[in-house]
């Protein structure tokens, strides 16, 4: 009788230490503490709500979109299509752009010159780093010594020369033009240039960066080749 | 020997628990509160009546079982009610769990004092 109290207490103290443990293990859960101060989240909820805007006008994009497939009839279709082709064209990079923008010269510091120093080219590190810069701003298009940037573009150093789509960026001066979606953009673009640290970076290389002022229209070429896809494929017809 | 038999059995629950790493979401942190609460108060219950020598074993384990389950219920209730009504479980609970040690202590003060010989005093308070 005895033997069989102390079975059942085992048993009813396994259980009460199972269910007390696991109580103690979902209480101490947040084992990382919450450092941020109120300014980090601020910033955290700020940078998620531009996130949670540009989605939204993502999704009133892609619903235009639907809502002209739906209205237009069948005939139609294909104007809509051939127009979704060539927003996409744009997008990519395919097309020549003409649009407010302004010309960046990158030009060896005189005191380089002065010297008698050689003019090195540009490091592909600090073009990367401009490229970087300038990709703060939503919607630019970008060409970088007559080859143009686009979301496929690499800047790489072949052979010890810093190439854009595998073509040589001549050594400076070269021009760098950057077309904004609208003269304002521009603006706060060349604003933002002129005060940037990036100058500082240039002038180690010995080069500097002349920004020009914004104008209306400065045109940029299309990417000249086709562009590779190797993840998407075609459906065969009819299916 | 066997008297360390249920220790051991808290310590196996406990690892186990601690190992398995088991977490239970936020929302149904409260239940499973008052169940271990409902299990104490059924374990200390069952640890008097053993003393007491009315023990038994139908009583302890329905009790137990019966406890926690009411125990859930009566949270469960007061969540939709809008009242907390866990509140009422954890006082009747409560109390009686500190009835039950009260009452384990003193049996447990008695038998010393049998057993150390030593008589003639009051013991009740």
């Amino acid at each position: 009788m005895k033997k069989r109290i102390h079975w059942r207490f085992t048993l009813i103290l396994l259980i009460v230490g199972f269910m007390i443990s696991i109580q103690y293990n979902s209480i101490k859960k947040p084992t990382e503490r919450d450092t941020r101060d109120i300014w980090a989240i601020r910033q955290e909820l700020s940078a998620e709500k531009q996130v949670h805007s540009e989605l939204l006008s993502e999704i009133r994009k892609l619903d235009k979109t639907i809502f002209s497939y739906h209205s237009l009839k069948d005939e139609n279709t294909e104007e809509v299509l051939s127009q979704t082709v060539d927003n996409l064209n744009q997008q990519v990079g395919l097309t020549n752009v003409t649009g407010p923008g302004f010309v960046v010269h990158v030009k060896p510091a005189a005191e380089s010159i002065a010297l008698g120093n050689d003019i090195a080219g540009i490091s592909p590190e600090l073009l990367t780093r401009f490229v970087n810069e300038i990709n703060r701003f939503k919607g630019i298009v970008l060409e970088i010594d007559d080859k143009r940037f686009t979301i496929m573009s690499s800047i790489r150093d072949i052979n010890g020369i810093t190439t854009v789509n595998g073509f040589d960026v001549s050594s400076p001066p070269f021009t760098i033009k950057i077309i904004s979606p609208s003269i304002a953009d521009s603006e706060k673009l060349y604003n933002f240039l002129s005060a940037s640290s990036i100058h500082d970076d240039f002038y180690l290389d010995d080069l500097v960066l002349v920004v020009d002022k914004p104008e209306n229209a400065i045109s940029i070429k299309g990417y000249p080749e086709k562009i590779e896809n190797r993840y998407l494929k075609e459906l065969p017809k009819g299916e | 020997m066997t008297m360390w038999l249920p220790l051991l059995g808290l310590i196996l629950g406990v690892s186990l628990g601690l190992l398995s790493d088991i977490e239970i979401p936020q929302m149904y942190g409260n239940y499973l509160s008052i169940a271990v609460l409902a299990a104490l108060d059924t374990l200390f219950g069952g640890i008097r009546a053993h003393l007491q020598q009315i023990y038994d074993d139908r009583v302890f384990v329905s009790g137990f079982f019966f406890n926690i389950v009411l125990a859930a219920c009566l949270a469960f209730l007061g969540v939709h009610l809008g009242v907390d009504l866990y509140l009422a479980a954890v006082f009747a609970f409560g109390v009686r769990l500190f009835q039950n040690i009260a009452v384990i202590r003193r049996i447990l003060l008695e038998k010393w004092t049998n057993r150390g010989r030593v008589s003639g005093e009051d013991i009740s308070e």
